[in-house]
Parts: structure tokens; sequence; C-alpha cells
């Protein structure tokens, strides 16, 4: 079976739009050319990554997937740098990190069999995969800047008693770690009970026998509550020694931790 | 025990002062002057933009930086806690040296007068005072020579801050430590200090005897401090 929405149906989607921009008119919330522009612009969007995806689809996959991937992570990287731009040495340290996570969780797949190594499934589950990790590291890099900020008399004080930075920021680095991991935790908990996972609702809705498709999905929620546990992990580990300088002083500003190098 | 060199950091501009073994310093100002600034100097928590500082004749850069925080302690001017109990806070400096002896506890609730019930209070639930007590403990869990102390009792109500100066007082006797107190309070400046160190406008205007200098100021800048 292949269910097929028609092209008449899809324009019957601009109910969907007007909703939301009328709403905008009457309570004047001044978001119409938002609503307006975004809905375009992601319809857009989608239908090119749409054919680019069937184009990549139809490449031998040796070469259609590091493409892919390579462009993924490549974007991913900037994405995540954008949360910390003032610290040094970001942007390699997001990239290898996003490497290795993916690296390992392909692996893992293709080695136990849980994902054949062609474009059409490895593509959208390191998509999943490497998505995910940008934004747990993006929020790692902010929260350890945030707790960094708050917990500055806390880190002082552990200074002047003779902690090594890395002692002294040991609580920052559980903090921040603590709240990369704790939605994580909490999104796993409730799987399938409030709101079906996206990947499965397609599966289903493409056909595939639910079972089948809960399969997919524990690969995949797995797979990314591993891969965000070690994204922030990595992050927060390559990162926090920046916020110090080499006489162990904690370094203030942020021209301050941009000289850094 | 310190000697400044024609130190610099803003906003102070090449000041130059001598700390002996034992000495009680009081050092003061108005606020802004530069004082946090100044104590941060001394266990290195910040390096000077210009001039030396040598701690035991010996350029201060020249020390082991974790063994000279953990001889000049220094007590901040809010209490800035460790999550954890007071007894996670009073193990934390030793215990970075592998120091820590489980019998020191006790000791050194004994010296802020905290009960021995304490050890296993969240800190979080604890008063101000009782937070004060706990982080100048905590500093003295290390054994400093030296003791710096930013406006250790501002915070606190008038008697707590009084309790808090015996128990200073009694300390310092016993261990013999070298102590400079930041306070804007000038009793207390009077009660415990036996040196002024007197800073305003990016400056080391007066370096005198207390109480001499409080009762006679030599410049127009101390005289209206006192004034005020
Ligand atoms: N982290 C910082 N970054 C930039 N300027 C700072 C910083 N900390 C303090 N200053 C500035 O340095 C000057 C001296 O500050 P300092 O805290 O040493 O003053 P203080 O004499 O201790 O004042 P107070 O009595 O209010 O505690 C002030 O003008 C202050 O604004
Ligand atoms: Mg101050």
């Amino acid at each position: 079976m292949s269910p097929e929405i028609s092209n008449q149906s899809l324009l019957f989607l601009i109910v969907f739009v007007v909703v939301p921009l009328t709403l905008s008119y009457f309570y004047q919330l001044g978001m119409s050319r938002d609503i307006l522009w975004s809905s375009l612009r992601g319809t857009v969007q989608l239908f090119a990554i749409g054919y680019i995806l069937t184009y990549l689809f139809d490449l031998p996959a040796s070469f259609g997937i590091p493409l892919m991937v390579g462009i993924m992570l490549i974007i991913a990287t900037f994405h995540a740098r954008q949360k910390g731009k003032e610290l040094p040495y970001v942007l390699p340290v997001v990239f290898f990190g996003l490497l290795i996570v993916e690296v390992s969780v392909l692996f893992m797949w293709l080695t136990f069999d849980m994902v054949q190594f062609r474009p059409s499934e490895v593509i959208p589950m390191s998509g999943m995969v490497i998505g995910n990790s940008m934004v747990a590291m993006g929020l790692s890099l902010e929260r350890m800047k945030s707790e960094f900020k708050q917990n500055n008399g806390r880190l002082l004080a552990a200074l002047s008693l003779g902690a090594k930075p890395k002692q002294a920021s040991h609580l920052i680095v559980q903090k921040t770690l603590h709240a990369a991991l704790i939605p994580n935790v909490d999104r796993i908990k409730t799987i399938g009970l409030v709101q079906l996972p996206g990947m499965m609702t397609g599966l289903i809705l493409g056909g595939v026998d639910p079972v089948m498709a809960i399969k997919y999905q524990l690969v995949i929620s797995l797979s990314i509550f591993s891969s965000v546990s070690i994204s922030a992990m990595f992050v927060t580990i390559a990162m926090y020694r920046y916020f110090f300088n080499q006489n162990k002083q904690l370094v203030e500003s942020a021209e301050e931790i941009e000289s850094q190098s | 025990m310190f000697r400044f060199e024609n130190v610099s950091q803003s906003p102070l501009q090449g000041v130059t002062f001598e700390i002996k073994d034992q000495d009680k310093v009081i050092l003061f100002g108005p606020s802004g002057a530069g004082k946090s600034t100044l104590l941060f100097l001394f266990n290195r928590l910040s390096d000077p933009e210009g001039g030396h500082i040598y701690y035991k004749d010996e350029r201060i850069e020249k020390h082991d930086i974790t063994s000279l925080r953990k001889n000049v302690g220094l007590v901040l001017q809010s209490p800035n806690l460790f999550p954890g109990t007071v007894l996670d806070n009073l193990k934390y400096g030793p215990a970075l040296f592998d120091e820590w002896n489980e019998n020191e506890a006790r000791k050194l609730l004994d010296y802020v007068q905290l009960p021995i019930s304490f050890l296993d209070r969240e800190v979080d639930q604890l008063s101000g005072g009782e937070q004060q007590r706990v982080s100048l403990a905590r500093t003295l869990a290390n054994q400093p020579e030296m003791l710096l102390l930013d406006e250790p009792t501002s915070a606190l109500d008038n008697r707590t801050a009084e309790e808090i100066e015996e128990v200073l007082e009694r300390l310092i006797k016993e261990h013999q430590l070298t102590m400079l107190m930041v306070t804007h309070d000038m009793k207390q400046a009077r009660r415990l200090g036996d040196r002024g160190l007197f800073i305003s406008d990016g400056k080391l205007q007066e370096d005198g005897k207390i109480p001499e200098m409080l009762d006679q100021p030599d410049t127009e800048a101390l005289y209206k401090f006192l004034e005020e």
C-alpha cells in the first residue's frame, strides 16, 4: 500500500495557515508577514529537500551517504557554534564531536544490522542523530556559559581554596550534563504515551506494520539518547577549560576568553 | 610576608606597601576604590596589570599557585558555599590536597562556634550568619597562615557580626595568623586591626597605625571619608 496525498488536497492546507493569520490580524499581533513567510519558506524548503533526497537515494550508497552526511555535519556545526561563538576552538570541537557521534552510531547500526547501508535509511536516521546532537551541543554551550556566570562566586571560592580548574568546574560540568540529559530521560520515559514519535508515525502511515515501526523507533530513539549524551559530555569537557587561563584564574570577559588560545 | 611594589590593577595605580607576619591590617576606602580587587591579588585570583608582588621575599609568580592559595586563605564577601552539606564544604579544601581527616570537622565547627550536629545540614537551610561561619571554617580547614577577609560581617546584624568578630580574634591569636580585612565599619576596624591601609581615588592614601590614623588622619581624603 502506498498512500498518496493529491496536490488538490494539499492546496487546502492553506486553511491551516489562514487560521493563525486571522488570529494575528484580529489581535494585532503583527505577525502576519512572519506567518506567511515562514509557511511559504517551509513549504519550499521541504519540497526542495524532497527532490534532493530523491536524487540522493538514487546515488550509489558509498557516494551519496558520505556526501549528505558531510553536508549535514557542516551545517550542524555552524548552527551549534552560534551558541558559543566567543569561545575559542568551538568550531573544530563541535565538528569533531558530531563526527565522532555519527561515526560511532553508524558503526553500531551497520555492525549489528539494525540499519541497511542504503541512502534511504542511513540519511534520514543520521539526520535525526546529527540534528539532536547539534541541539544538545548548542544547549550545553549555552548552559555552561550561564552556569559559569551564575556560579562566579563559588568558582572563586573553589579556586581560592586551591582547586584546579577541572576540580573547580566539576559542579558546572555536572549541572550542564544534568540539564542536557533530563529532557531525554523524560522523553524516553513517556515515549508513545502522549505522542507517537514522528518517525514511527511516518512509517505506520506509509503502510509499515506497527511492530516493525516500533523496532525502527527503538533503534532511533536509543541512538539519539546515546548520541545526545555523548555530545553534551564532549563539548562540556572540551570547553570548560577555556573559562580559565593558564594561571588557574577565571577569565572574566568575552574578549578575554576569545584571546585564549 | 607580602610586599607590593608599584602595583597597578584598575582602578588602583601604583600601590606600594608591605605586610609583615602576624600583622592585623584593615583595608578600607570608598565603595569601588578597589579593595576587593586588591585582595584578589594576594592569592593570585588575578594578576596585576603593572608592578610586582613579592611573597616571602620571592616574586609571587615563583610560588606554586595552589599551595599559595592554600596558605593565603580568602573569605569572600558572600559565603558562596558549595551545594551539599556543611561537611562537604569543610572538607573541600583539604580533600583537594588529600589532607582531610574526619576529626578535623569537630574542631572546625568548634572554632566558628557551631554545634557538631550541623555537619549533616544542607547549606541552603542555614541562616546568613551560619553560612558566613561555615564559609570561614571552610577557609580555615586549609590551615592558612594568612587570612584575607572581604567584609565578612557586612551582611549580618550587629549581634551576629560581633560573634563572628570574637571568633576571628580568638583564631588569629591562637594560630598566629596574619590578617588583612576589608571593612566599612570603623568600630570593627578599631576592634580588630592594628594597622590600616586607606585606599581612595586609585591610590594608597594612608598607611598607618590603628587607632592613631583614625583619630588624626593625615590626608584630606581620609578625613572626609571618616566624616561620612
Ligand atoms: N569583574 C569586573 N569587571 C570589570 N570591572 C570590575 C569588575 N569587578 C569590579 N570592577 C570595577 O573595579 C572597581 C573596583 O571594584 P572593587 O570590587 O575592587 O571595589 P571595592 O573597593 O571592593 O568596592 P566595594 O566596597 O563596593 O566592595 C569598580 O569600579 C568596579 O566597578
Ligand atoms: Mg568589594
